[in-house]
């Protein structure tokens, strides 16, 4: 008898334990939207946290001009160390425990893929800063790229080195992931759909201290411009054996790197002028123009902790805050009563949405769930000064 | 042209292999002395970098009293694990006193994360960066100060260990430690020297790699392969052969890469010391074990 009242008793708790599906308002009470901000606060991808840190100061901003509808947002950040194990343990805890309405930023592809699933099942949206295309390409439920999946930057790489007269000689340096695909896959189809030619293909995997023999590859290989779908260390390794071996070709780097950081490791940006670029998702230069107000939102709403120890914030900084616009503005237009279907057909809604940050406006549809493609590039022009380039040689109007 | 970069390839496959040989050179010296192989040995190494980093950047000390300081700081780091972490577990399982190395490794990366988990840093060359050509050889300061320094290293060393008395001492103590104890060598505290030896010369690594790469505090994990991999190409234990080992490393990787395909420079540090075991398990210049019964 007692073994029956064991099991009897342990399955009962079982299904006491097992998460209920998340109600269409979870996380939103008449005074606050909980938003869980999933990222890679510890680990060696740490370094893609300010996305996390620029949504989070924006809503910390509209909170202190009084929220959406009487509602201010409440953010918990979670853990994932860039590990699907470990991200998949954050979602829950946020998804379940802390009871969020929604995951936002999540850089890391790999996590990102790896909750999907679950996501979908519970009917929690995702509003992510994570590369992969396949996240929401075809589009599903509730998931959204308000920034550049990097199929677009891809294609966005690829086009700004072949508007370099006479390019059509190419060579991928790559790591070999699923992230580096997601770029240089699409900028190959690119580059043989426009008449161009993949020369080489050379690997850097991921904590690579030297890149002789990639850069003596793309020497052979006689390529004019270099696709670099790396992370920041490896790709200023292999841009420092481009330079050693004065390698003249032009590298267009994946957005795994921040261009002020790289910039940093060539203080005397001799080789780098006119050699390296990255596609840009900005409207200007950051902290200058219209993206002058996001600096300002940073200094004043972010803790020390989350400002970088040195210097301004980083072009990571602001690529971190349309995620929250969008999602902010689809919280207004989703009226005083928003629920997640409500929310979701006012972000499927937005046409030409201009977040003020990004160098596209924001159009989704319920087929349609990336809200950008077109992008500048970035580098130093002659002189040394950076510069937003639409093409090649050709500057966006005073971002000089 | 492909051939053409073969005295290319040679010469940024020595630069490399030499940082390899000195990280590998700083493991043999502690498994020399203990027989315990320090899997906590590549955060050493970035240890050792961000100390000078430290020093240097943060207190404005000059280059070189900041290397002295990180030297000193990593010696009495390597010391103190071995009195206190290692010593009391000496006697156990040699999984238990390879968990508490990992163990300690990780936990020195995981404070490095969280003061510079979100930044790269560039660390300052003490030099000019200047290029030299040989022919169609490039040669960099990079390359000539990383040789250079290593070779200097290693002389000094073979000085220390052949011709000075305390280099006797430490040879006779790695050949039988209780012969040394008889002899009133106090083996314990030898012990621990030569893990703040090791410790110490880690950090060099530490420091010349992160010259020529940016440091980060993953940057260490990453060379432990290559340390493990030149100790076992050159025979575990033997000085010379981890000195050999890790420059017949960068040789490999260089010339696999270039000719073969540059996938094969990751796995380079692992395919060869599954060959190694295989085809000569003592290694390059590793004495085949025997044991008389």
């Amino acid at each position: 008898m007692r073994v029956w009242q064991a099991i009897v008793a342990f399955f009962a708790m079982a299904l006491l334990t097992l998460p209920a599906a998340a109600d269409s308002t979870q996380g939103i009470t008449a005074t606050t939207i909980t938003i869980g901000s999933i990222g890679p606060f510890s680990g060696s991808a740490s370094g893609f946290t300010p996305l996390n840190y620029g949504a989070a100061a924006y809503l910390r901003y509209i909170n202190d001009q009084g929220g959406v509808n009487g509602r201010k947002f409440d953010v918990i950040f979670a853990d994932s160390a860039c590990n699907e194990a470990k991200g998949i343990a954050a979602a829950k805890k946020l998804i379940f425990e802390d009871k969020v309405f929604m995951i936002m930023s999540n850089p890391c592809s790999g996590v990102a893929m790896a909750i999907k699933p679950m996501l979908v099942q519970e009917g929690v949206p995702w509003m992510g800063a994570s590369a992969n295309p396949r996240i929401t390409t075809p589009a599903s439920p509730g998931m959204f790229h308000t920034v550049y999946p990097g199929s677009e930057a891809g294609r966005a790489m690829a086009t700004f080195a072949m508007s370099k007269p006479g390019t059509t000689k190419i060579a991928l340096a790559m790591h070999s992931d699923d992230w580096a695909h997601g770029y240089c896959d699409a900028a190959s189809e690119y580059i043989k759909a426009h008449g161009g030619e993949i020369v080489a293909t050379t690997v850097l995997e991921h904590g690579a201290t030297d890149g002789t023999a990639q850069a003596l590859q793309i020497k052979a290989s006689g390529a004019q411009a270099v696709m670099g779908c790396l992370y920041q260390p490896e790709l200023v390794v292999l841009l420092r054996d481009l330079e050693k071996y004065q390698i003249n070709t032009v590298v267009v780097a994946a957005l795994g790197a921040d261009f002020d950081q790289v910039m940093a490791a060539f203080p005397s940006h001799d080789w780098v002028k006119q050699h390296f670029f990255q596609p840009y998702q900005f409207q200007a230069p950051i902290a200058t123009g219209p993206l002058k107000k996001f600096h300002d939102i940073f200094v004043k709403y972010l803790t020390k902790d989350e400002l970088p120890k040195n210097g301004d914030p980083t072009n990571f900084y602001y690529y971190g805050v349309p995620v929250a616009i969008v999602a902010v503005e689809a919280f207004r237009l989703a009226g005083p009563n928003p629920t997640r279907e409500s929310w979701e057909k006012a972000v499927e809604s937005l046409k030409g949405f201009d977040t003020g940050v990004l160098a596209d406006t924001e159009t989704f549809s319920a087929d349609n769930h990336v809200g950008v493609h077109k992008m500048y590039a970035v580098g130093l022009d002659a002189q040394g000064k950076e510069t937003v380039y639409k093409s090649w040689g050709v500057a966006l109007p005073n971002s000089e | 042209m492909m051939l053409s970069l073969l005295p290319q390839l040679i010469v940024s496959g020595i630069s490399s292999g030499m940082l390899y040989a000195l990280i590998a050179l700083s493991m043999t010296v502690v498994y020399r002395a203990t027989t315990v192989v320090n899997f906590g040995q590549g955060d050493m190494v970035s240890a050792g970098a961000y100390a000078v980093f430290v020093f240097g950047m943060g207190f404005g000390l000059p280059f070189l009293v900041a290397m002295a300081l990180a030297l000193a700081l990593l010696f009495v780091a390597g010391f103190a694990m071995q009195r206190w972490l290692m010593q009391p577990i000496i006697a156990g399982p040699h999984l238990s006193l390879a968990m508490m190395a990992l163990a300690v490794g990780y936990t020195l990366r995981g404070a490095l994360r969280l003061e510079w988990g979100n930044e790269t840093i560039n660390l300052t060359r003490p030099y000019p960066q200047d290029v030299y050509m040989l022919g169609n050889v490039v040669i960099t300061t990079d390359d000539v100060a990383i040789c250079g320094f290593v070779l200097l290293l290693f002389a000094a060393l073979f000085v220390l260990l052949q011709v000075t008395p305390l280099g006797k001492v430490i040879q006779a103590t790695f050949q039988s430690q209780r012969g040394a104890a008889l002899v009133g060598i106090n083996v314990p505290a030898f012990h621990a020297t030569m893990w703040g030896g090791g410790a110490a010369l880690g950090a060099i690594g530490g420091v010349l790699l992160a010259m020529i790469t940016p440091l980060t505090p993953d940057l260490g994990q990453w060379t432990l392969v290559q340390g493990f991999a030149a100790m076992t190409l050159g025979g575990f234990g033997s000085l010379g052969g981890a000195v050999a080992g890790g420059i017949l490393l960068g040789l490999t990787e260089k010339l696999l890469g270039f000719y073969v395909n540059t996938m094969f420079i990751e796995i380079t540090g692992y395919l060869v010391p599954i060959l190694v075991l295989m085809l000569r398990p003592q290694g390059l210049f590793g004495r085949r074990a025997v044991v008389r019964v």
